[in-house]
C-alpha cells in the first residue's frame, strides 16, 4: 500500500481525452471533415452543440454505471457471504436473463413506467451493465486463496474487515475488468436512449437515420466510439495498476 | 490453559465424527503436538480453540472459560495463529503483515512500528531490509519466518500453528525448527502445533497427542511415545527406526559416566544426542569415547554399554 501510484498508464487516455474535448470546441472542424467525406450532403452536422450531446451522454453513462457497479458489486458480495449463499444461483440466473433481453424492448417497456427521457434510459442501461460487474465480483472474490481468508479470520478480522481489507482489494483487478466491460457497453448502448428522448450522442445517429443524412449519423457514431475508447483506456489503466498489486497473489 | 472436555465435531455428510469425544488438557508453557494421518481430526481440533470450527458437543476451555462465552474476535486476537502456506496478505508489506493483530487491537502506530522491528529481529530477519518488502519478494523460508513473527505480534500467551513449516525444503525446515525451539525456550508460550511429520513432532514437542479417525490414541512425552507406543498404529506411525529416534531424544549429558582417564581417541560435546554419540563411536571404531563440556574439557565418557543401558532404563 506504500507503493507509489503509477501515472504512466493514464498518460495516453488523458492525451486522447484532451484532443477529443478540444475538437468539440474548434469551430468548423467537424463540419470540414464530414463535408469532405460527404461532399454531396447539404446537412453534415446535427443541430445541437456537440459539447451538450457529449455532456448528456456522460451523465447517462455516469448514472447507469454507478448504479450497475453498486448493484453488481452489492449482489456479488451478498451471494458470496455465508448468509447470501442460498441466493447464488438465483442471482446469477436472473442477471444472465437480463443480459439476453433485447435492449430496445427494455426501453419500450420502461417508457410507460418511467416516462420519456433520462430515467428509462438509465434504467435499461443499468440492467445491461450489472452482469459484467456481478460476474467479475463473484469470480474475483472466488479467486482469493482460502488460506488468506482463513488466516484473516483466525487473527480476529471481523467479517466486514475481511471483506474490505482482504477480499475486495485482492479481487479488485478482476472486478475492475468487469466494470470496464460494463462502462463500454453502457456508452455504446446509451445511443439507443435517443429513441426515448434522452438526447446525447444517440440523437445525431437517430436523426441521420430518419432523415437520410449519413454524415450526421457518422458524427454521432464517431463521437460515441471515441468516448467509449477513452473511458476504456482509463479503466484499463486502473485495471493495470490493480493487476500489478494482485499479481503478488501468485507468490503468496 | 487449554482443555477439551468430551469434544465431538460431527459433519452431516460424514459417517464418522471428525473429532470423537476428545478429552485432553494442553499443558501451559509447552509445545503440544497434534499429529496423525490426514483425516485424523488434528486440524479440526486445533481450530476449535479459536472457534474457526465450533464443536457439535463438549466444551473447549481457554483459561477456564468456555470459548463460546468469549467474543469471537477478541478470542482470536488473543491467540497467535500461523498456518501452512503462511497466509500472508499479498497486498500488504511485511511490516503491515506482522503488525496486523496489534493494528486490529488499535495499538498506537509508534508502538506497532517498534514491535514489528523487534519481532523481525527475533525471527532473524533484518528489519531495515525486510520491513517494506511484499510477500512475493520473500523466499519460502523468509515467508514462514514472517508468519511466525505475525503470530507472535501481540504477545499472545497461546499460539496455534498448523504445519507452519510445511511448505519449505528440508534444510530450511531444519533451521526454522531449531530457531523455533530457541524462541520457544525464551518465550515459553502455550503452543498447539499440528503436523503430520513424526520427526518434527519428536524434535519440537514437549507432549505429543497422536490422533486417528478423530480419536486420541496416545498423549505422552516424546520419549514415552517412542518407548511405549500405545498400540500397533502408534508404533507403525512412529516408524521403523524407533530405536534411533529414541537415541535422538536423549542427551549425552544424561548417560555419561565420570572416568579416571581423560585420554580418549575421540569425543563428543555433552549437549550432543546419544544418536550423535553412537555415530561417532561407529565412525572411530572405539567402544568408548570422551565427553567434553562447553569449553572443550573432557569431563567423562560414553560408550556402547551406556547406549544399551539407556534402552534398559524405564522412561518416565
Amino acid at each position: 500500500m506504500t507503493r507509489t501510484w503509477p501515472w504512466r498508464p493514464f498518460l495516453a487516455p488523458t492525451i486522447a481525452a484532451i484532443v477529443y474535448g478540444a475538437s468539440l470546441f474548434v469551430p468548423g472542424l467537424w463540419e470540414a471533415v464530414l463535408g469532405a467525406l460527404f461532399p454531396d450532403e447539404v446537412r453534415v452536422l446535427y443541430h445541437a452543440p456537440m459539447p451538450l450531446l457529449v455532456w448528456q451522454t456522460l451523465l447517462i453513462v455516469a448514472a447507469s454505471s454507478a448504479l450497475s457497479i453498486g448493484i453488481g458489486m452489492g449482489l456479488g458480495v451478498f451471494v458470496t457471504r455465508p448468509f447470501g449463499a442460498d441466493f447464488f444461483d438465483v442471482v446469477t440466473d436472473l442477471s444472465n436473463l437480463g443480459q439476453t433481453f433485447p435492449p430496445i424492448a427494455v426501453f419500450t417497456l420502461a417508457v410507460p413506467l418511467l416516462g420519456f427521457g433520462f430515467r428509462p434510459t438509465v434504467f435499461a442501461l443499468t440492467i445491461y451493465g450489472v452482469l459484467p460487474v456481478l460476474h467479475n465480483t463473484i469470480a474475483g472474490i472466488g479467486s482469493v486463496p482460502p488460506a488468506i481468508v482463513e488466516s484473516a479470520r483466525g487473527m480476529g478480522f471481523t467479517p466486514g474487515q475481511t471483506l474490505r481489507k482482504v477480499e475486495l482489494p485482492l479481487a479488485s483487478a478482476v472486478i475492475i475488468a468487469g466494470i470496464r466491460v460494463s462502462v463500454v457497453i453502457n456508452v455504446s448502448t446509451s445511443t439507443i436512449g435517443a429513441i426515448a428522448g434522452a438526447g446525447g450522442l444517440g440523437a445525431p445517429i437517430i436523426s441521420g437515420l430518419a432523415n437520410s443524412d449519413p454524415a450526421v449519423t457518422l458524427q454521432g457514431a464517431l463521437l460515441t466510439t471515441a468516448l467509449a475508447l477513452i473511458l476504456d483506456g482509463y479503466l484499463g489503466a486502473v485495471q493495470h495498476v490493480a493487476e500489478g498489486r494482485s499479481a503478488q497473489l501468485d507468490a503468496a | 490453559m487449554i482443555s477439551f472436555e468430551h469434544v465431538t465435531k460431527r459433519y452431516e455428510v460424514a459417517e464418522r465424527p471428525a473429532v470423537d469425544d476428545l478429552t485432553i488438557d494442553v499443558p501451559d508453557a509447552m509445545v503440544t503436538i497434534l499429529i496423525g494421518p490426514s483425516g485424523s481430526g488434528k486440524s479440526t481440533t486445533m481450530r476449535m480453540v479459536n472457534r474457526l470450527i465450533e464443536p457439535t458437543s463438549g466444551v473447549v476451555r481457554l483459561g477456564g472459560a468456555d470459548v463460546r462465552d468469549l467474543d469471537v474476535e477478541d478470542l482470536r486476537r488473543g491467540i497467535g495463529y500461523a498456518i501452512q502456506g503462511v497466509g500472508l496478505f499479498p497486498h500488504w508489506t511485511v511490516h503491515e503483515n506482522v503488525g496486523v493483530v496489534p493494528w486490529l487491537l488499535k495499538w498506537p502506530q509508534p508502538k506497532i512500528d517498534a514491535r514489528v522491528r523487534d519481532l523481525l529481529d527475533l525471527v532473524g530477519l533484518e528489519p531495515d531490509v525486510y520491513d517494506g518488502k511484499y510477500p512475493d519478494e520473500l523466499s519460502g523460508g523468509e515467508a514462514q519466518r514472517v508468519g511466525v513473527a505475525r503470530a507472535l505480534a501481540a504477545d499472545p500467551p497461546v499460539l496455534l500453528m498448523d504445519e507452519p513449516f510445511g511448505a519449505v525444503d528440508p534444510l530450511t525446515r531444519d533451521r526454522l525448527q531449531a530457531e523455533f525451539t530457541k524462541i520457544q525456550q525464551a518465550l515459553r508460550k502455550t503452543v498447539v502445533f499440528v503436523t503430520h511429520d513424526i520427526d518434527e513432532a519428536l524434535k519440537l514437542g514437549d507432549r505429543i497427542a497422536i490422533m486417528r479417525e478423530g480419536r486420541l490414541v496416545q498423549f505422552d512425552k516424546p520419549e514415552c511415545v517412542i518407548a511405549y507406543p500405545a498400540d500397533d498404529f502408534v508404533s507403525d506411525f512412529v516408524g521403523s527406526e524407533r530405536a534411533l529416534k529414541r537415541l535422538s531424544l536423549a542427551r549425552v549429558a544424561g548417560v555419561a559416566s565420570e572416568t579416571a582417564t581423560n585420554d580418549w581417541a575421540a569425543s563428543v560435546p555433552r549437549s550432543a544426542t546419544l544418536r550423535e554419540a553412537l555415530a561417532r563411536i561407529l565412525e572411530t571404531g572405539e567402544r568408548e569415547i570422551g565427553v567434553s563440556d562447553e569449553s572443550g574439557n573432557i569431563i567423562g565418557s560414553v560408550g556402547l554399554e551406556d547406549v544399551f543401558a539407556h534402552f534398559e532404563r524405564p522412561v518416565e
